[in-house]
């Protein structure tokens, strides 16, 4: 054994964690990481044919498939799995905790990076899939939708971490966030673009800071279009509360955590 | 050295903090093999767990310059859907070991688990959990084992095998070791702690705190 410093050490674990959950994820399925690209493609093909069904695909600014590829994509990619992961986090690390150089906040990283990692790559999977079949799916403004999506994936993985240290404290917490996701799904301009919403309801609706994520991705995606609500500084302002929230509640919580 | 200092550690229950060390003075020396004695319940896993950095005291302090292994219990820290190999790679990694060919090949030879090293672990009956996971921290060179009645488990054969290797490990490391097996901390150690009534004595000789235990 030789002394490493602490970065090393945390460079270490992280990576080993990385491996650990791509390889016990997929194992267990009998198509393996053909799931990752498959189960998002069949609900946004669900999508598609509900939206062409109802015979009014787009809202004049593009096609009905690319505007479900940007938001849904972004939507369930950034914001709910890695919400969920993050929220999960406490009963995948149950085993790990028996070293010591292993902490919660390793394995929250770990799965940051895989669910950002996977949305890139599952992102490109169809993108490349749009334009064989004859769309355009590229972004007008690339680093901006990077940037926003940034931000949208740091306010999940850390809401995703709060309420793992909300479960600690009470289990009904899990509860409560699974129970947040399907409306927030239908609260976050997912399947439309703020700018069909009657304005009565913006003040409503502009609360949810994912809201403005979507809108802002959007925005950025498509040149053509302008929201009407999309608030930059809300969201990063939410964010770094969310941040501020959930590390402040780790330092305060994670030694009991890992006496559980 | 291992120091502890004023190490106090309770669990929160519904009647109140049920302590199980308090106020715990000790100097563990590099050069003795420690045996923990202690009737169930008295602290002894919580104390292992304290030493190798899993869990934490309530009040006081643990210091000390060594290496110390995990706490090496039957329900180690090896995720049941990987291989034994796999859990042997994640172990070498997060110990920042780049040569991970050599030890699995090492844990693969030891444990003597043949064909069954590429399956999963949960599939592993008890006796092949313990002889894996002994062969997985000998592979590791640690200046304190940390070991909970592992030993027990197992046949006649394997056990010697985990004596000498324990043998082999003594002349630059030492080991703590909990068990109820007498005979066996009798052979293994040189000192021992026991553990009773929330307080811990350090004993130079083994039989003197075997007797004072069965005296308990």
């Amino acid at each position: 054994m030789k002394a490493r410093s602490a970065f090393s050490i945390q460079r270490d674990v992280v990576f080993a964690i990385f491996v650990r959950e791509m390889i016990s994820r997929f194992s267990t399925y009998t198509f393996g990481n053909i799931w990752l690209v498959l189960e998002p493609l069949m609900m946004m093909i669900l999508f598609i044919v509900l939206f062409g069904a109802r015979g009014q695909g787009a809202y004049g600014f593009t096609e009905a498939p690319i505007f479900i590829y940007t938001s849904f994509l972004t939507f369930r990619g950034l914001w709910a799995s890695t919400m969920r992961q993050c929220a999960s986090a406490r009963g995948g690390a149950r085993g790990l905790m028996e070293f010591r150089q292993v902490r919660l906040f390793d394995v929250f990283l770990a799965r940051t990076v895989i669910e950002g990692g996977l949305f890139l790559i599952v992102g490109l999977i169809i993108a490349l899939g749009l334009v064989w079949l004859g769309y355009d799916p590229w972004p007008d403004d690339p680093l901006r939708v990077l940037g926003y999506c940034t931000v949208l994936w740091l306010l999940a993985a850390s809401f995703g971490m709060l309420s793992c240290m909300l479960g600690s404290i009470a289990r009904e917490v899990e509860k409560l966030v699974s129970m947040l996701t399907m409306p927030l799904l239908f609260m976050s301009a997912v399947f439309f673009p703020m700018s069909i919403v009657p304005r009565d309801y913006w003040g409503y609706l502009t609360w949810n800071p994912i809201l403005h994520a979507m809108e802002l991705v959007r925005e950025a995606w498509f040149s053509n279009y302008t929201s009407p609500v999309a608030d930059f500084g809300y969201l990063f302002a939410a964010t770094l509360t969310c941040l501020a929230l959930a590390m402040s509640s780790y330092r305060l919580t994670w030694r009991r955590i890992v006496a559980q | 050295m291992i120091r502890f200092n004023d190490v106090s550690k309770y669990f929160p229950t519904r009647f109140g903090p049920k302590y199980v060390l308090k106020n715990i003075n000790l100097d563990i020396p590099d050069d003795r093999d420690v045996a923990i004695l202690g009737k169930n319940g008295a602290g002894k896993s919580t104390l292992l767990r304290l030493l190798g950095g899993v869990d934490f005291p309530n009040e006081g302090r643990i210091q000390s310059n060594r290496f110390i292994s995990w706490p090496l219990a039957l329900t180690s820290g090896f995720q049941g859907t990987l291989t034994g190999r796999e859990n042997v790679r994640f172990i070498c990694r997060i110990h920042g070991v780049k040569s991970n060919r050599a030890t699995e090949e090492f844990v693969k030879d030891f444990s003597e688990l043949g064909g069954s090293f590429e399956l999963p672990v949960s599939s592993y009956s008890s006796g092949m959990k313990s002889k894996y996971s002994f062969a997985v921290s000998m592979a590791f060179d640690f200046d304190t084992y940390l070991i909970d009645e592992i030993m027990a488990v197992g046949d006649a054969g394997f056990k010697k095998k985990c004596e000498n290797a324990i043998g082999n490990k003594r002349e630059n490391s030492n080991i703590i070791l909990v068990s109820h097996n007498m005979n066996l901390l009798r052979r293994q150690c040189n000192a021992a702690i026991l553990l009773a009534y929330g307080r811990a004595e350090f004993y130079e000789s083994v039989e003197q705190a075997i007797f004072r235990y069965e005296c308990l």
